[in-house]
Order: structure tokens, then sequence, then C-alpha cells
């Protein structure tokens, strides 16, 4: 069966793209496709999951409900859902934080 | 609430707003006695500031340590060239000065932390458009505490999301969806990044327009759900947000019971203590 992965923010640097479709087998859960991610993705690689749960620091979402509010890791996908994966974003304001390259 | 009376020019200057039902004079008088805290004065803050103050809200509190630089030009609107090296409030004080003589601006040149968070005077909700977890994480804890209402706008390239916590008592707050802060230098900022000049415009006005919304009490505000912006798809998705029953602040067995309790620099958990 097929399901869409939606990436944002930082993770879709690390993807390189928006959006990805993907066959898995009927039955596979939000874990085992996180997992086979962090392995095909080398920037992803530990930044999904921790200790087989979802990390603390990303929302996952399975057609746009989060998953941790119901099966987490163990809900199981069903044909044509669409996950979403981002993480926080922090900006807003200044670009003080981090020093000019060109030294001013 | 209020007896607050509108003088001529007040009708003439808030006309457009009068002549609505939604709003109304009772409305515009709202406004004029309501107060709104702005965090940060860059590039969420400067949209949020031009339309609160152009709306009329009475008392406008803003915080931010910084001071202009060159490079912030390109996105945070309120300041110019001549201000470079000024501090943002004091800019951002004087933008609203010429722009509106009904709105009192209260500076607040500082950086937040659980100590100075309690120093500021009470407003009557937070716009939070800072630019880092520590700030957004005491904001969000505060203000759950405290039962204070808050606007969370936050952007990173081309991106933007944006959600409102009403704090009434029912959730959710922002750790209901991310728990703690990614690890430092794990989520780069503007710096390192670039951020698309226009984006924090689109997502600022949109935060003002939940603060407008609260303080006329009208409408419903973005509470329980997560608006994700995508400027370069110009895709706007909504995500819900549940009050999740084991979060550390607001859930069924809270660890957070005080500002004290966390250390804001890192990843905004418990102090080790």
């Amino acid at each position: 069966m097929d399901v869409t992965l939606r990436f944002f923010a930082t993770f879709r640097d690390a993807v390189g793209q928006k959006e990805v479709g993907r066959e898995v087998d009927p039955g596979t859960t939000v874990g085992e496709l996180l997992s086979a991610l962090e392995r095909e993705y080398d920037g992803l690689e530990g930044e999904l999951l921790a200790d087989g749960e979802i990390r603390s620091q990303l929302n996952v979402l399975a057609n746009g409900r989060g998953v941790q509010y119901g099966d987490g890791v163990e809900t199981e996908l069903e044909d044509g859902d669409t996950v979403s994966v981002f993480p926080p974003v922090a900006g807003g304001a200044s670009d003080a934080v981090v020093p000019n390259t060109d030294g001013q | 609430m209020t007896d607050l009376r509108l003088s001529a020019t007040q009708l003439e200057r808030y006309s457009r707003h009068v002549i609505m039902d939604e709003v109304g004079p009772e409305g515009q008088a709202r406004l004029l006695a309501g107060s709104v805290l702005v965090v940060g004065a860059g590039g969420l803050g400067s949209p949020v500031v031009q339309y609160l103050a152009a709306a009329g809200v009475g008392r406008l509190g803003i915080v931010d340590d910084d001071v202009v630089d060159r490079s912030n030009l390109q996105r945070q609107v309120i300041h110019a060239d001549g201000d470079v090296g000024r501090p943002k409030v004091e800019s951002a004080r004087e933008f609203v000065d010429r722009l509106n003589p009904d709105v009192t601006v209260e500076p607040h040149e500082l950086r937040l932390s659980a100590d100075t968070i309690a120093t500021l005077p009470d407003y009557d909700l937070v716009v939070d458009a800072s630019d880092n977890f520590a700030t957004r994480y005491l904001l969000n804890d505060y203000c759950a505490l405290e039962g204070i209402p808050l606007v969370h706008g936050a952007i990173y390239r081309f991106e933007g999301q944006l959600t409102t916590f009403e704090n009434d008592g029912d959730g959710p707050c922002y750790r209901c969806l991310f728990p703690e802060a990614p690890e430092p230098g794990t989520v780069p900022d503007c710096a390192t990044t670039g951020v698309l000049g226009v984006l924090p415009g689109t997502v600022g006005c949109i935060q003002a327009t939940e603060a407008v919304k609260l303080v006329l009490e009208t409408g419903e505000p973005l509470t329980g759900r997560l608006l994700v912006y995508d400027a370069m798809d110009m895709r706007f998705d909504t995500v819900e947000v549940r009050q999740n029953p084991d979060c550390p602040l607001c859930g069924e067995e809270p660890t957070i019971e005080s500002i004290h309790d966390v250390a804001y620099e890192g990843r905004c958990t418990l102090s080790a203590d």
C-alpha cells in the first residue's frame, strides 16, 4: 500500500524533499516507517526515534492527527495515509545570536 | 467593562472598525483599554507592533534586549536605516509614537528570564515574537501557569508555525506539542539559514489578528490548531493540537509547577537539582 510522507523545516533539509511517496506492507506501523526513514536518510539517523519511541522534540502526524495522542509508534498505517514529520522552529526576531562571517 | 467614550478624532481614526457590528464603538473602546505584551521587536514583532498600534491597543509592552543591525532591515520593518545601532525598543517606540498618539508604549529593554519576567507589569495577553527556544518555553510555561493567553508564531526559512494558547485551564500548551526544546544548536536560527524577508510579515500579521480578536473576544482563535505556512508552495496546513495527558506542564501529573523549576538555557527541562 502507498503512504505519503511530508517533511517540514530541518527534516525537509535532511531529506532534500518536501514530500516523499513510499510503498509499505499492510500493517506497517508509524514506528517501523520512522525507523526505515532513519536508515534511508543519513540526516535523519537518530533524529526521529529514541529508545523505540518518537523523540519528544518532534511531532508526527498521521492524517493530521498527532500519533502520540493515539497508539504512538504502534499506530498502524492505512493505504493512502499522509504522515507529517516536523520539529519546533524558533526564529522570529533578531539574528544577533551568530555573528556574521564577513566580520561585520 | 469600560465607559470610555471615543473622541471625535478617535471616531474618525477608527471609523472602519466602529462601522462593523463585530467591533463597534464598544469594541474599539475595549481595544483602547486593552494591553498586549509583544516579546521581540524583530521580524515577527514589527508587524505585530504596527497593526496593534494602528488598531489602537492602548498599552503596548515591547520586550527586546537587542540593537538594530543593518541585516535586520530586510524584514524588521519598524526600524529604519538611521536606527542601526539603536535599541530596538526605542526605535519601536518612536514608530508607534509617530503612528498613533492613543497608544502608550512601555519599552522593556531586557532579556526575558524567570527573574526578569516577574518585574513586568500585567498585560491582557502576550504575543511571542521571540527568536529562541529559551524565551519560547519560558513564555509558554509562565503564561500557562498564570492563565494569560499567548499567541505563538515562529519562522524558519520559508515556513511559519502559528497557534494560540488561551490558557483558560483546558490546555493545550506548547509542551503538549513539543514537550522539550531541541538540543542547542540543532535547529539553526535566521543568521545561519536565512529567512525570506516577507515571511515574518505574513506570520506576524496573523499573530496581530489573533491578538485583536482575543482583546475583542470575538471570532475563533487558533486554539487547538497549529497553522503551518509554506511560503514557497503558498500552502497553509492546519494541524490539530490536543491537550497531552502526559504534558509536563498542563498534563494530569505535571512536573513543572513554577518557572523556577526549569533550566531555560538548553532543552528547557526540569532543573537537575
